[in-house]
């Protein structure tokens, strides 16, 4: 079982990447969605509170002011101010100046413009001075009352200059006017204790010329040149409308503010309140922050998570890969453990299993039947063959005897043909020897002549005998008969020469055979005749039968002549196959030939220089019919 | 001896055969008559009475088989001697006795042979 490699599937990353998109995107939406939303609702809140601060910090500039002014005139309203008692007024200036330390010089003037009281904090001239022509007494004198003449007190102190008519309360005519100046660092105070520099807030009150009248930010207010950054001025001074509120970008510094302002009614003043965005927008800073690091988390969350539900998830997928691929290389026995979950995948590799264990089945009958079909093929393949040996046996066969009986045709009437003059010259020969001898002296040398034409007679007729012997295709006449006695007659009529002797050597069983006698006569002096034709000097011909098994006796004609060389001895029974100088090449034809007619075979053994065998096997009659010849 | 010389009829369309058959059973004592076909052969047969007929066992008109049933129709008293140049098979041979023949002669034949043969057969014959 080799272990599979523990790769990590394009799935199990895809699983990861899934987790992340689907944990992730909803919360950046809503992230994204709060902190935007946050931030306009911030910004709305902010503006509306500043904008609310502005106008309330207008009132409060505005009554502190009228308030300032409300004290000077009840003070101008006194029965006692306005007897223009100076012993008077200047105890309750002086009382008025200790009350309020934002007085910073209180005068009295008397209806001819001549100073009666003057108070001051830092006024040290006590001198009175003549007012009948000043502006701001004609002014006070005409209207009643005024407020204005922002300045710069001792060239440092926002101040504003306030004046009130002193009324007779009987007659209800003016009889002077109360002039006072009184410091407005007081409002900076103000401004200073609402808007705390913790809260990055800046706020600062401005007249129509864009005076710096107040500024949270007391340093502010003490330097000569006080004043609202240009672009703030043009936007504050320019505006129509009583009230408003925004963000805008500075362009001295490119931070970007909420701004808010509100006009202090009937001064024409401006209360101005600004605060920077980044601090403004903190909270919904710490929002996106906070999304941050709620991201990061999450993120690391899912990786583990993610990773382990993968795990989980592309594992049996992994495990049944595995054995898929087992499965694929044909390895049914060791398929991994599908122990797996009761699910959708526990259910995929029960399938898994159900599969595999069919196609165990399946493929064990294919191989089966694959082995089957080889045996088969191979059986089918060995018949053929064998089939194809026997055809062109039989084609082989076929063409010998075709060729054998075309041969057997023309040998016949060859044979015929020639038997026809040698009878005729045998007849004459007859006639001439007769003649021959019927005289009283009869010529030696003729009748020797006579002798040899007569014996060449004979030799010719016997190779028309061989000739038509091996042609002739007359059926067997098979006898019964016992193979000794059949032997024993042979031998006895053949004309065995001295030089040679015939030794016999018979089976005891003396068997049963059914032959031709006519034949087997013929091959067997085939064979006794070559045996004598090879020992011209001496020699032993044995004629032997033997019962080499219960159906079978062998003849033997062997000799003791020079034997036959192997490669000849292969082609000996072959038709018209002779070594001889004369011979038709067909004696051992016909042996095999009559062996064959017989059911039996014949063999070949020889050692040259010692001899050759030659052995007829022919099968036994085994129960003979009784009285057998 | 002359005068019981017995008569052989030769039934042979080769002259030569026929001829020197002639002569030398002429040379054994006996006296020949030729004919050189089936048809002159019967007509010889019939008109000289032979104590023998020799005939080959093809003849240009007839086969040997019908001469010899012919001839053994007309006396049952004639030597009927087939000759023939090739093996005969079994059936031949059954064929052609039980038609009547006496003996079957195969070319080149010895003549002393056939001669002791027909003596032989003329004998069982009472001749």
């Amino acid at each position: 079982m080799t272990e599979a490699p523990k790769k990590r599937g394009r799935l199990f990353y895809k699983f990861l990447l899934i987790f992340l998109i689907v944990s992730l995107v909803p919360l950046g939406i809503v992230g994204y969605y709060l902190v935007n939303l946050s931030q306009i609702t911030l910004n709305r809140a902010i503006s509306r509170d500043q904008e609310a601060l502005a106008v309330g910090f207008a009132d409060t500039v505005s009554s502190y002011i009228i308030n300032f002014r409300n004290v000077l005139f009840d003070a101008a309203h006194l029965e006692d101010f306005a007897s223009m008692n100076v012993a008077k007024q200047q105890a309750l200036v002086s009382h008025i100046m200790q009350l309020h330390p934002a007085f910073l010089e209180i005068s009295v003037i008397n209806a001819d413009g001549q100073e009666t009281v003057r108070l001051g904090r830092f006024v040290h001239d006590t001198k009175m001075r003549d007012l009948s022509n000043d502006a701001l007494f004609t002014k006070v004198m005409r209207a009643g009352e005024f407020v204005g003449g922002l300045e710069k007190y001792m060239g440092s102190y926002p101040a504003i200059t306030m004046g009130v008519q002193i009324v007779n309360p009987q007659t209800n005519q003016p009889v002077g006017a109360v002039l006072a100046k009184m410091s407005l660092t007081a409002l900076s105070s103000l401004l200073k204790t609402g808007f705390p520099e913790a809260t990055h807030t800046q706020a600062a009150v401005i007249d129509s010329s864009g005076f710096l009248i107040a500024h949270s930010n007391s340093k502010e207010i003490y330097k000569p040149d006080a004043k609202l950054p240009d672009d703030v001025l043009n936007v504050l001074l320019r505006n129509d409308a009583k009230t408003g509120s925004g963000e805008m970008i500075l362009e001295s510094t490119g931070e970007r503010v909420l701004a808010a302002f509100a006009e202090v009614t009937e001064l024409g003043w401006v209360v101005y309140i600004q605060r920077s965005v980044s601090v403004a927008y903190q909270a919904s800073d710490d929002m996106l922050k906070r999304t941050w690091r709620m991201m990061l988390i999450v993120t690391v969350f899912v990786l583990f998570l993610g990773y382990a539900v993968s795990l989980v998830i592309t594992q049996p997928i992994q495990a049944l890969r595995e054995a898929a691929i087992k499965l694929g290389e044909g390895d049914f026995d060791y398929l991994p453990d599908l122990s797996m979950p009761n699910d959708e995948i526990g259910e995929l590799a029960h399938t898994f299993m159900q599969m595999s264990e069919s196609l165990k089945v399946k493929t064990a009958e294919i191989m089966t039947a694959k082995d089957e079909l080889e045996r088969l093929n191979r059986s089918l393949e060995n018949r053929v063959e064998a089939r194809t040996r026997e055809l062109k046996s039989a084609q082989d066969e076929l063409i010998k005897k075709e060729r054998l009986a075309a041969i057997g045709q023309m040998a016949s009437v060859v044979g015929h043909e020639i038997r026809n003059p040698l009878a005729v010259i045998n007849n004459s020969i007859y006639f001439i020897k007769t003649k021959n001898n019927a005289v009283p002296a009869p010529d030696p040398k003729v009748a020797k002549h006579i002798s040899i034409i007569e014996s060449e007679i004979r030799q010719a007729n016997g190779i028309i005998d061989e000739i038509l012997g091996f042609a002739r295709t007359r059926e067997l006449n098979p006898k019964i008969m016992h193979i000794n006695s059949y032997l024993e007659d042979l031998t006895m009529s053949f004309p065995v020469p001295p030089h040679v002797e015939l030794v016999k050597s018979l089976a005891p069983e003396n068997p049963v055979v059914s032959i031709d006698p006519d034949e087997m006569a013929q091959a067997i002096r085939n064979l006794i005749k070559n045996g004598i034709e090879v020992m011209p000097e001496h020699g032993k011909v044995y004629v032997r039968s033997e019962v080499v098994d219960p159906g079978t006796v062998r003849v033997d004609v062997e000799d003791t002549g020079p034997g036959i060389p192997k490669e000849t001895l292969e082609k000996i029974f072959a038709p018209f196959f002779t070594t001889k100088a004369r011979g038709t090449g067909l004696g051992l034809a016909v042996v095999k030939k009559v062996a064959d007619r017989h059911k039996g075979r014949v063999e070949v053994t020889s050692v040259v220089g010692q001899g050759t065998c030659f052995r007829i096997f022919l099968p036994i009659v085994q129960n003979p019919p009784p009285a057998p010849r | 001896m002359a005068q019981q010389k017995h008569k052989i009829l030769i039934i042979d369309d080769d002259n030569h055969l026929r001829e020197s058959l002639a002569e030398v059973l002429d040379l054994e004592g006996y006296a020949t008559i030729e004919a050189g076909n089936a048809k002159s052969g019967i007509a010889s047969a019939k008109k000289h009475n032979p104590d023998v007929v020799i005939m080959d066992i093809q003849l240009p008109d007839s086969s040997g088989f019908q001469i010899c049933q012919e001839l053994r129709r007309h006396s049952r008293d004639w030597v009927l001697i087939m000759m023939t140049g090739r093996f005969l098979s079994a059936e031949e041979k059954t064929q052609g006795l039980s038609l009547g023949a006496d003996e079957y002669l195969t070319k080149p034949f010895d003549i002393q042979e056939l001669s002791i043969r027909i003596r032989q057969l003329l004998a069982r014959r009472g001749k």
